[in-house]
């Protein structure tokens, strides 16, 4: 039996297993022992301590994750209402369709190319900067490019899709046979909100912002190009080892924190989506 | 109340992620010669700009041959692949199947950077070559997941039955399996074609002044100097993007928000 069914099985996986084998994981293995040697081969501990130790790297892991945080939240805040509003609100088909374009069209196009928008958008005589000073909400235009702000702008604006698009799946699967019990037994429409969409949406929305705070401190493009230069988060700090500074082994222990961390979250956001899919089967 | 707070939120969110394209676009139509937003008057200049320089036409012939051939080997690979996790039971098939879709979530720019130390020992860096086994990599799990999404146990009948009426294993697979999958198919390799066309972060450890991508050109020419040029270029990313939706929308049909009570 197992003879019979041995073959086919490895003429499919032969090729990619191989393939795999050889331009990922061993690439990804080598930067692991890489972050583990010395320059002459020896097992060290010392990339790992040099991140522990030094003050300007926690700096950098600190900023990393508030950005990632803040990030999260916005998107959060904008995004949950804003699929709400695209499942249960929008009662014209071509316009529910038109949204999802909208929301899909920056996903297709390059983080370059969005946060290269928002550079022209929060200059100092950009849009944003001309409508605060018009509106007097503020006398003098504001410092956007270089600051954490400015760059959590750009990233909200990446990243918005996804728990969009996450949340909607959940609402729109949604047995709204619930809710209408909940409102034929008086309760009132916050209530039910409160008790039984917001509870029984919560899997696709933490879901959603896991993935969000995960692509959010791995994100490279946005942040070098929004930061100017006067910010550094992770991955900046990555790219200048192998990039300028060509030290593998340290940027190799920074590429590891890196991946293991969102390796963590992937699995944490895997476990909820899981156990919300038995909840629903 | 409550509807109107979500209604303007909402509004403010759609707008919020049109601005940036919308102004994009609106600069790279300036006659002026600064990027400001909205244009001094129109033109279509610095799109003449763009196609007299043969630097960025050369790009986009890079990041385009670059797209078309990953998502070939992509395809090439990810299909065998779905076949046997759908088809098989195996040792080790959960953990072959997390690492073929790993690439998805894990920082590209590590991948890229893993990828530059590990060439470095037998010259596949900073070439063509180096380029797609990156981009096939990092494109596969688009194609692995939409095409195993269409593969249903249900299926397997349908395969006996055609190698029982003696059709061999190719001409159930062209006659029957690939009928089946090929919406998955189409719809993953646009989302492959796309992730490839728009990289910059594994691209970036193998770009070279005479090998570039579109994307990574752009990044490295914003960093010191903005003109409408550029934004001319960005624009015609967007619209590249904008005719993958629609061909996206024209094979599957977008309305992935729709619950099932509307669709009555």
């Amino acid at each position: 039996m197992i003879s019979r069914n041995l073959r086919p099985l490895l003429l499919l996986l032969a090729a990619p297993i191989a393939f795999f084998a050889t331009f990922f994981v061993a690439p990804i293995a080598v930067v692991a022992l890489a972050s583990f040697a010395t320059d002459a081969g020896q097992f060290t501990w010392s990339h790992y301590l040099r991140i522990l130790a030094d003050q300007y790297h926690w700096e950098v892991i600190l900023a990393t994750f508030r950005i990632g945080i803040v990030t999260t939240l916005a998107c959060i805040v904008i995004g949950y209402p804003l699929a709400w509003y695209m499942v249960r609100i929008i009662r014209l088909k071509t316009w529910r369709r038109i949204c999802v374009i909208l929301l899909i069209v920056p996903l297709f196009t390059s983080n370059i190319v969005r946060s290269f928008g928002w550079m022209v958008l929060l200059g100092r005589n950009g849009l944003v900067n001309d409508m605060l000073v018009s509106t007097g909400i503020v006398e003098r235009p504001m410092r956007f490019l270089g600051t954490e702000t400015g760059i959590i702008i750009g990233l909200t604006y990446i990243l918005l899709p996804f728990i969009v698009l996450a949340v909607g799946n959940v609402l729109a699967q949604l047995d709204t046979s619930l809710e209408h019990a909940s409102c034929d037994l008086g309760a009132s429409a916050p209530s039910t909100f409160w008790h039984i969409t917001l509870p029984l949406s919560l899997p696709g929305l933490i879901a959603g912002a896991i993935m969000v705070f995960a692509l959010a401190v791995s994100a490279y493009v946005t942040p070098a190009l929004l930061s100017g230069g006067k910010v550094t988060v992770l991955s900046i700090l990555i790219f200048q080892q192998y990039s300028s500074v060509f030290d593998f082994h340290y940027g190799g222990a920074l590429s590891m924190v890196l991946l293991i961390l969102t390796l963590i979250l992937v699995a944490m956001a895997g476990r909820i989506r899981g156990k919300h899919l038995d909840g629903v089967a | 109340m409550a509807r109107l707070i979500i209604r303007l939120i909402a509004w403010a969110g759609l707008l919020y992620m049109v601005l940036p394209l919308v102004v994009i676009v609106g600069t790279s139509l300036t006659a002026g010669s600064v990027l400001t937003f909205p244009p001094e008057g129109l033109s279509w200049r610095w799109y003449g700009i763009m196609l007299d320089d043969r630097s960025y036409l050369s790009a986009y012939a890079t990041s385009t041959v670059l797209a078309l051939a990953a998502t070939v080997v992509a395809v090439i690979l990810a299909v065998p692949a779905t076949l046997a996790i759908a088809r098989y039971d195996f040792p080790g098939k959960a953990t072959i199947t997390a690492t073929l879709m790993s690439p998805l979530v894990l920082p590209n720019i590590v991948i890229g950077a893993a990828l530059l130390q590990y060439g470095s020992a037998f010259g596949l860096t900073r070439n063509f070559a180096a380029l797609l086994v990156g981009h096939t990599i990092i494109i596969m799990p688009f194609i692995l997941r939409s095409v195993l999404a269409m593969m249903t146990p249900g299926q397997r009948a349908l395969e006996e039955a055609s190698m029982d009426l003696g059709a061999n294993a190719f001409t159930t697979f062209r006659l029957v399996i690939l009928p089946l999958i090929r919406p998955g198919l189409v719809t993953g390799a646009i989302f492959a074609f796309i992730s490839s066309w728009i990289n910059v972060e594994l691209s970036i450890f193998h770009t070279t002044a005479q090998l570039d991508t579109i994307p990574v050109k752009l990044f490295n020419y914003i960093q010191y100097t903005i003109d409408p040029t550029i934004a001319a270029v960005a624009a015609l990313t967007i619209i590249v993007a904008a005719v993958a939706i629609v061909l996206l929308d024209l094979t599957i049909g977008l309305d992935v928000l729709s619950s099932p009570e509307d669709s009555q």
